[in-house]
């Protein structure tokens, strides 16, 4: 027994790669050979401006896929994203417009983003309807709310200042970029080293014998859920930053390329696995097939072709490699 | 001599960490009852695939009526007639009986399906097992047991020249494996092969006639059951000699657990009993007589309609399982798959599931205590192979009951339910199981076993609670306890004059 206790707790770098799993380098592995592909394909593809832009075109989708990956693994779906954000998006932005201090605006966007999760957590955790059909439920309904608060027309003229916040740059690095860097950390110490992480991945993996164990099942999926929300909130935030105005449409399909992100790094929809190292990698590898693909004038249509396809490939890669039990 | 009906010739199975079945030949002729003795892992369940056509073996051959035959799927394997009877029940529940027994190769009238035909068939293999259980039923709507027996049916349907059994009675009550019985040996005398896979010694002693003794993937022996003991094929088995323990009473009369009129809107009606400080309570009755439901009530999982439970003197409220974790009270559930443990994540989540309040005091997990804990845990429990970090899914049976054991020893729990605590869990790691619970009453906690096997209830306690409609039935003492005298209370009045015969 010594000999183990010592063993693990001697070697904090060989516990920090057992933790970079299989799967997780499975996904990374993924990411070089497009990186190696596009790199050989289109000249100037490594130039680190092209990269940082990678990473910026990323970042949002990035941020929605990591807020869907704790949803997934508690065994749900949040087909909602998209509208939250928009409604996020306009509600902050028709109060920038009319002189509303930014912290005040940004805040409420984000409750706003919080609020949209609750519905969808409530929904599921205590009134026991199925996910899909709960966000699918929402997906209209937030995006109606958007599209009747601003009649369908998108809110123009955001001030200045409060797009300098999120076009600034720190160390380089756009803060886009950063700031999503910065809730991936968190995601994983979530997932990683929190009791509500243990909770999601019981929840998902075998919500009855959770509840026998104690777990907070409905707790725990409301709090997914508001993640979610909350996470698709700041995506809009970023968004309308860079684009100086909200639009009630925002955010369409967006759920598809986060659902897309999640797979790619190894979340299970059938829930109880997951990965934010994987989530992460997974957006990239989408931003990066579609910079390169951009890159080399190929049409659009052939774009999201390439984007399906990724996604079998990735799904029939891991089955073929997952283990026997 | 004639030609055996089933051969197994010289199959080994190479998995690429294992060799799960090294060089297994036997043989099983037609009429014959033939039990298959084994530890888990030791190639039952493998060789089993082999015969349904799951798994192709790496050399080696199975022969039917002299013939090597080739099963590369299960399709195949039913084709050549072999009828599988899993001990995982793999049924559809929201389909009905019927529909289930038809599942894969429905009876057809042109694109249709014949839902009359199909319920008329049923109808008739189910009439020879149990005539209670209506054809178009949903099949969800059925207790374990029973679904059990529409698994049985399925295969009588298929008219099978071999019918392997894995476990098929490890939910039957004794009279419903009477049934059973007499069921294979009706299969038998109609020339049908029956594989029988079983933990329950006293079983295969009783119905079969040969056994096949596995042990690490190579047969043992062949055996004539008349000629040997219990206790020789179980150290064939286990490779070693058993020791017989006896019973030892650990109980106080500190009362530890007070219930007063505990009833629920399902099954339960008015449940009043003590429980002591190191004690064993046993809780006997039939299936269906509301033992997991009121274990359920106790672990908080369901609500109570009426009634009280004190802990220490001071009465306690059991609206949800975290409040009887608070209250010291845990439950290790019969469904271990289902409603034990978390199949992906590792023995260590598994276990520290139950008190991450106590693994992350601020909100962060201490990994290092945790560990620790879990070290000290496994070891008591005896985890083996000692892998905390491995998914609990890769454990035997034995050892995931060990790990939910002890996540309720690192919860600090006093008070242990166990519902069924051996279902499905081979010889060896029953007596760990079993000494485990002695020693934690030693310790000073106390415990409740809910279990269908009279000979677990009797060895394991110290006082019995005999359940029967939802009521207590009888509270024997140690001193008057027997299988006949727990019979005698678990069966139904009418029932008592054929009940007591098929119990005994």
């Amino acid at each position: 027994m010594t000999d183990i206790t010592e063993h693990t707790a001697a070697r904090p770098q060989a516990d920090f790669l057992r933790r970079f799993s299989m799967r997780d380098a499975g996904t990374l592995i993924g990411l070089v050979v497009i990186l190696a592909v596009f790199g050989a394909l289109v000249p100037g593809f490594f130039a680190e401006r092209n990269l940082i832009n990678i990473l910026q075109q990323s970042s949002i989708n990035a941020c929605l896929a990591l807020g869907m990956t704790l949803v997934i693994i508690s065994g749900g779906i949040d087909l909602s994203v998209g509208p939250t954000a928009a409604l996020s998006a306009v509600i902050s932005a028709s109060m920038l417009v009319a002189g509303v201090p930014f912290p005040l605006a940004i805040a409420t966007g984000f409750a706003l983003g919080l609020a949209c999760g609750l519905v969808n957590g409530i929904l599921v955790a205590y009134v026991g309807l199925q996910p899909f059909i709960v966000t699918l439920g929402t997906l209209s309904s937030y995006r109606a709310l958007a599209l009747i608060y601003t009649g369908g027309n998108p809110v123009l003229g955001l001030p200045a200042g409060f797009r300098a916040i999120f076009n600034g740059s720190l160390f380089g690095l756009p803060l886009a970029v950063i700031i999503v860097a910065a809730v991936a950390l968190i995601a994983w110490i979530i997932l990683k080293k929190s009791p509500f992480g243990e909770y999601l991945l019981a929840v998902g993996g075998n919500e009855e014998a959770a509840y026998i164990a104690g777990v907070p099942i409905a707790r725990t999926k409301i709090a997914a859920y508001m993640i979610s929300g909350l996470l698709a909130a700041l995506a809009a935030q970023i968004l309308i930053g860079r684009l100086g105005a909200a639009e009630p449409i925002l955010g369409n399909l967006w759920e598809l390329d986060a659902i897309a992100a999640a797979a790619i790094g190894g979340a299970s929809l059938m829930g109880g696995k997951g990965s934010v190292i994987g989530t992460i990698l997974g957006a990239v590898i989408l931003g990066a097939m579609r910079n390169g693909l951009t890159l080399m004038n190929v049409q659009s249509f052939y774009q999201l072709l390439a984007t399906g396809l990724i996604i079998l490939a990735a799904m029939l890669i891991d089955r073929v490699t997952r283990g026997r039990g | 001599m004639s030609v055996p009906r089933l051969q197994f010739d010289g199959i080994s199975k190479v998995f690429p960490a294992v060799r799960a079945l090294n060089d297994v030949s036997f043989s099983v002729g037609a009429g014959e009852i033939h039990g298959l003795l084994g530890e888990n892992g030791a190639g039952k369940s493998t060789l089993l695939r082999v015969l349904s056509g799951v798994y192709r073996p790496t050399v080696g051959s199975v022969l039917i009526d002299g013939q090597p035959v080739t099963l590369n799927n299960p399709v195949a394997a039913r084709a050549a007639g072999v009828a599988m009877i899993h001990q995982e029940l793999q049924q559809v529940p929201r389909l009905s009986v019927a529909q289930n027994m038809f599942l894969g190769h429905p009876i057809t009238r042109g694109v249709f399906v014949a839902s009359r035909e199909q319920e008329r068939r049923a109808a008739g293999a189910l009439a020879a097992l149990d005539s209670s259980i209506d054809p178009a039923a949903p099949l969800g709507s059925l207790k374990v047991a029973q679904r059990q027996i529409v698994e049985i049916a399925r295969a009588l349907l298929d008219s099978a020249r071999i019918v392997a059994m894995d476990e098929p009675t490890s939910s039957l009550t004794p009279s419903e494996f009477e049934r059973l019985a007499e069921v294979i040996a009706g299969l038998a005398r109609d020339g049908v092969a029956v594989v029988y896979v079983s933990h329950k010694l006293d079983e295969v002693f009783g119905i079969c006639q040969r056994a096949t003794i596995m042990r690490d993937g190579v047969v043992v022996d062949s055996i004539d059951l008349a000629k040997v003991s219990e206790k020789a094929v179980v150290s064939m088995m286990v490779g070693r000699e058993l020791a017989q323990e006896q019973h030892r009473s650990h109980a106080s009369g500190d009362v530890r657990l007070k219930v007063r009129g505990l009833a629920s809107a399902k099954k339960v009606r008015g449940v009043s009993f003590d429980l002591h400080r190191g004690e064993v309570l046993g809780i006997a009755g039939l299936v269906g007589s509301g033992r997991t439901e009121l274990l359920r009530l106790l672990a908080g999982a369901d609500r109570a309609s009426a009634g009280t439970v004190e802990i220490g003197g001071k009465p306690i409220r059991l609206s949800t399982p975290r409040d009887a974790i608070a209250a010291g009270i845990g439950l290790v559930p019969e469904e271990r798959k289902r409603e034990g443990i978390v199949p992906l994540r590792s023995i260590t989540s598994n276990m520290a599931l139950a008190s991450m309040g106590v693994f992350a005091p601020r909100g962060v997990i201490d990994h290092r205590g945790l560990k620790r804990v879990a070290a000290e845990k496994m070891k008591r429990v005896n985890l083996r192979p000692f892998l905390l970090d491995r998914p609990i899914r890769l454990f035997s049976g034995g050892n995931q009951q060990k790990a939910i054991i002890g996540r309720w020893l690192a919860a600090g729990t006093r008070i242990l339910l166990f519902d069924e605590p051996t279902r499905g869990i081979d010889v060896g790691a029953k007596a760990e199981i079993y000494h485990l619970i002695e020693e934690l009453a030693a310790e000073g906690h106390s415990v409740v076993v809910v279990s269908s096997e009279l000979p677990e209830v009797i060895r394991l306690a110290d006082r019995v609670l005999v359940m029967r409609d939802g009521a207590v039935a009888a509270e024997l003492e140690r001193a008057s306890l027997s299988e006949q005298a727990i019979a005698a209370h678990a069966i139904p009045q009418s029932e008592t004059q054929a009940g007591r015969a098929r119990y005994a």
